[in-house]
């Protein structure tokens, strides 16, 4: 076997490895993980935003009016939770 | 035969009843198997640190591959700074994945299936990671929930999200783990008496779900191991590098 095509047979084997290295970058556990991440994220703000409604309801005796405005800002806070874990995603 | 899915995760007592005042601090079920996962990582982990020959045998293998694996994650996800906690989040994802792991073997009982084991993890995380925050960066570390850039009318608002969106942390950690243990055992075990109650003539189908979903559940386990330790990286990367 000459030089040359030694040469040219490394360079395929190269980009073959090259290619499976890609492959496995996209396909690797942290994007399976990152989509786990979403979905209790919208969750968990609306969640949290209630309960603080619910706790300054409590204290000011404005009973029904700020659980209603901490809920939509739960909705509001989720929303943008997953927003901003797609955009990490992305990157 | 349990016909019902959920007595699996009954927590029972095991040996005599220990109360301090009014807490039930007995043994149970479930903190035997906390003791078993703890014992087995140290076991593992000790004899596979033990003698480091230069052709290491499985045991060696298994832990410098973890170690690798743990050291790449934080090193990836929360910079250099954060490599003094390393030992934390070892034992962090050791201790879930080993809990996760020793669930998925019949007759177990899976400890992270418990909401309150989850949300203890989860708030301690959380807890660690605020005064991480307070002592590194003083009061400065209040400006996490002011973004720059923002617009003085709307800046209440984002207050607001900012600091509804910090404190949902603990809950998204724990809730994702208890979840996804919980219902994948409770889809095991109702398949299970699917295979049973079909009998012989239609009970393949449901064995044959049951088999893909063993394997499912383990990928699970692994992979919620994995989300656990790697969110504690990116809230201590919040606490470290304040960059907002």
């Amino acid at each position: 076997m000459t030089e040359d095509q030694f040469k040219t047979r490394l360079q395929i084997a190269k980009n073959k490895l090259l290619k499976k290295e890609l492959y496995n970058k996209n396909q690797n556990s942290s994007s399976i993980g990152a989509a786990f991440k979403i979905s209790t994220e919208l969750v968990a703000a609306v969640a949290v935003g209630t309960i603080i409604g619910f706790i300054l309801d409590k204290t000011f005796g404005t009973k029904p009016w700020l659980i209603i405005i901490f809920f939509f800002i739960g909705v509001i806070t989720g929303i943008i939770n997953v927003i901003k874990s797609a955009k990490n995603m992305q990157k | 035969m349990a016909a019902n899915p959920m007595t699996q995760f009954e927590v029972y007592r095991i040996g005599p009843e220990i109360k301090v005042g009014a807490f039930d601090i007995s043994f149970t079920n479930s903190s035997l198997f906390m003791v078993v996962s703890s014992l087995a990582i140290l076991i593992i982990f000790n004899l596979g640190s033990k003698k480091n020959s230069f052709l290491p045998n499985k045991l060696q293998l298994l832990a410098e591959l973890s170690y690798t694996f743990v050291s790449k994650m934080i090193s990836d996800t929360a910079g250099s700074k954060a490599r003094p906690y390393f030992a934390f989040i070892f034992s962090l994802f050791m201790f879930v994945l080993f809990c996760n792991m020793f669930g998925m073997i019949p007759y177990t009982f899976t400890v992270t299936s418990h909401i309150i084991v989850t949300f203890v993890l989860a708030s301690f995380i959380f807890i660690a990671v605020t005064i991480i925050g307070f002592t590194k960066h003083g009061l400065g570390y209040l400006k996490l929930f002011v973004p720059s850039g923002v617009p003085a009318v709307l800046l209440p608002l984002i207050v607001v999200i900012e600091i509804i969106s910090y404190l949902s942390r603990p809950i998204s950690l724990s809730v994702r783990l208890f979840a996804n243990m919980m219902a994948g055992h409770t889809m095991m075990k109702v398949f299970g008496g699917f295979v049973i109650s079909l009998g012989i003539v239609g009970g393949w189908l449901p064995l044959s779900f049951s088999v893909a979903l063993t394997g499912l559940e383990i990928l699970v386990a692994f992979l919620q191991a994995y989300v656990f330790a790697i969110l504690t990286c990116i809230y201590l990367n919040d606490a470290l590098n304040l960059h907002h």
